[in-house]
């Protein structure tokens, strides 16, 4: 392979082959070049490389921004085609405001929408076959799917009912999905545990767990003195409550 | 050629994406760049290699790292033509994930991390050489050496397969002055890589 530059015919001719843009008489002859001349062949070979490292980079960009919108619908599916139902929308909004102002929230379950994240799960390490059934579970916890995940966890607890991981993340399940009255006996009694690794953090669930059913006096009753990761939060939301 | 044998541990995923259901139309699509078999591909074979590396101490970020790696395997390789008529995008990208991804596991920041079916021995290692891997790299290394200018012109040629007049007509110049620009830009691309062919030669 030469080292001067390769003159432009023979460069479009290659990039015609590369490209499949040749006829197919055309491309006969070319690939009868091609066989008798190793030159050529390997300015074919160089060319189709350069040509393939300009398509990845457009390839990379395209999965790149496939990902990106992946996460953003995942977000905000809500506002997907929105222009489509603006008018159907627009009716519905009428017809409901009355309603709505009847049937909104609570002060308290607003507080517990602006306060509440679920907890983010554990990592998943499953080399131990009897783990398989609780770390399942957790895939599908952290996937949000908590119901899912409340149905995995069930009978494992049904199994093993002192056991403060399966407790905890139970009842975190229940809380995520909505169903505060099952989470709030399971947090009650892990935050009467102060042995367990998950104390503190059902004592906050269960401030806001009450917080939701509007159990305001139970709420105000657990005391955060000394607890420098809720006490703050609690302070304020309390002055609120 | 790559032949990839059905997967018994590949679940299959219940998306309804008739575009890419036959090997003719899926490869077809990549061959010429087709974002919407690339969308295709990524909504039906994503989840199943998202649930893998969740399940296996990953995040979905993770998971995203992972496929698109995957993907630019298949990319080159149907590129390549180095797939069978029968092959199944599925699986191909779901075990050159998973492949991926334990190597991530594997790697010195993840060593406390365990998985749960570590079956490597049993995967065809074949789905994603070692060559193609390597040339991956070295393809990404060669766009890279492009300006903005050339990258310009060269992506809506090669990648988005747009006509000489088209670039010509956006970018407000002579068809001509395109295909100048486009020649220049593919020899400096060869220069580069025969400057790097050269420094290989004089190392061996």
């Amino acid at each position: 392979m030469s080292n001067s530059a390769l003159d432009r015919p023979t460069f479009e001719a290659i990039e015609a082959y590369v490209l499949d843009r040749m006829s197919a008489n055309e491309r006969a002859v070319f690939e009868q070049r091609l066989t008798g001349d190793a030159v050529l062949r390997a300015e074919m070979e160089l060319e189709q490389e350069n040509i393939h490292a300009v398509e990845l980079g457009g390839v990379t960009r395209m999965l790149k921004s496939i990902a990106a919108e992946e996460v953003a619908s995942g977000k905000s599916t809500a506002q997907g085609n929105w222009k489509q139902y603006l008018k159907y929308a627009a009716v519905v909004a009428i017809i409901l405001s009355g309603s709505l102002w009847l049937l909104r929230p609570s002060a308290n379950e607003r507080l517990f929408a602006e306060h509440f994240a679920a907890d983010p799960g554990l990592p998943v390490t499953m080399s131990a076959t009897h783990d398989h059934a609780f770390q399942d579970a957790m895939v599908s916890y952290k996937e949000g799917k908590y119901a899912e995940a409340r149905n995995k966890w069930g009978p494992l607890l049904q199994a093993e009912p002192i056991n403060d991981t399966l407790r905890y993340y139970v009842a975190s399940a229940s809380l995520a999905d909505g169903d505060a009255a099952a989470a709030v006996p399971l947090f009650e009694g892990l935050a009467e545990e102060p042995i367990s690794a998950f104390s503190d953090k059902s004592r906050w669930f269960l401030f806001l767990a009450y917080v939701k059913t509007g159990e305001v006096a139970k709420a105000k009753a657990i005391s955060f003195d000394g607890d420098p990761t809720y006490a703050e939060r609690v302070r304020a939301i309390k002055a609120e409550l | 050629m790559l032949r990839f044998p059905a997967d018994p541990s590949f679940p299959t995923v219940e998306v309804t994406v008739t575009d890419i259901e036959t090997q003719s139309h899926w490869s077809a699509g990549l061959r010429r760049n087709d974002p919407a078999t690339v969308r295709a591909l990524y909504s039906k074979h994503f989840p199943t290699v998202r649930h893998y590396v969740l399940q296996n101490s990953g995040t979905s970020s993770d998971a995203q790292d992972m496929f698109q790696e995957a993907m630019t395997v298949l990319w080159l390789n149907v590129k390549e033509g180095r797939l069978v008529p029968d092959a199944d995008p599925g699986g191909f990208l779901y075990r050159v994930a998973k492949n991926k991804w334990l190597d991530v596991v594997r790697s010195a920041a993840h060593k406390h991390m365990k998985v749960v079916h570590d079956d490597r021995a049993l995967d065809h290692r074949t789905d994603a050489p070692d060559d193609i891997e390597e040339r991956i790299v070295r393809l990404r290394g060669v766009y890279d050496k492009l300006d903005d200018k050339c990258r310009a012109v060269l992506d809506q040629f090669y990648y988005e397969r747009k006509d000489l007049a088209t670039i010509a007509g956006e970018m407000g110049v002579e068809e001509e002055s395109i295909r100048t620009i486009k020649y220049r830009c593919m020899m400096k691309l060869r220069a580069f890589r025969k400057a790097i062919s050269g420094e290989e030669s004089e190392v061996i």
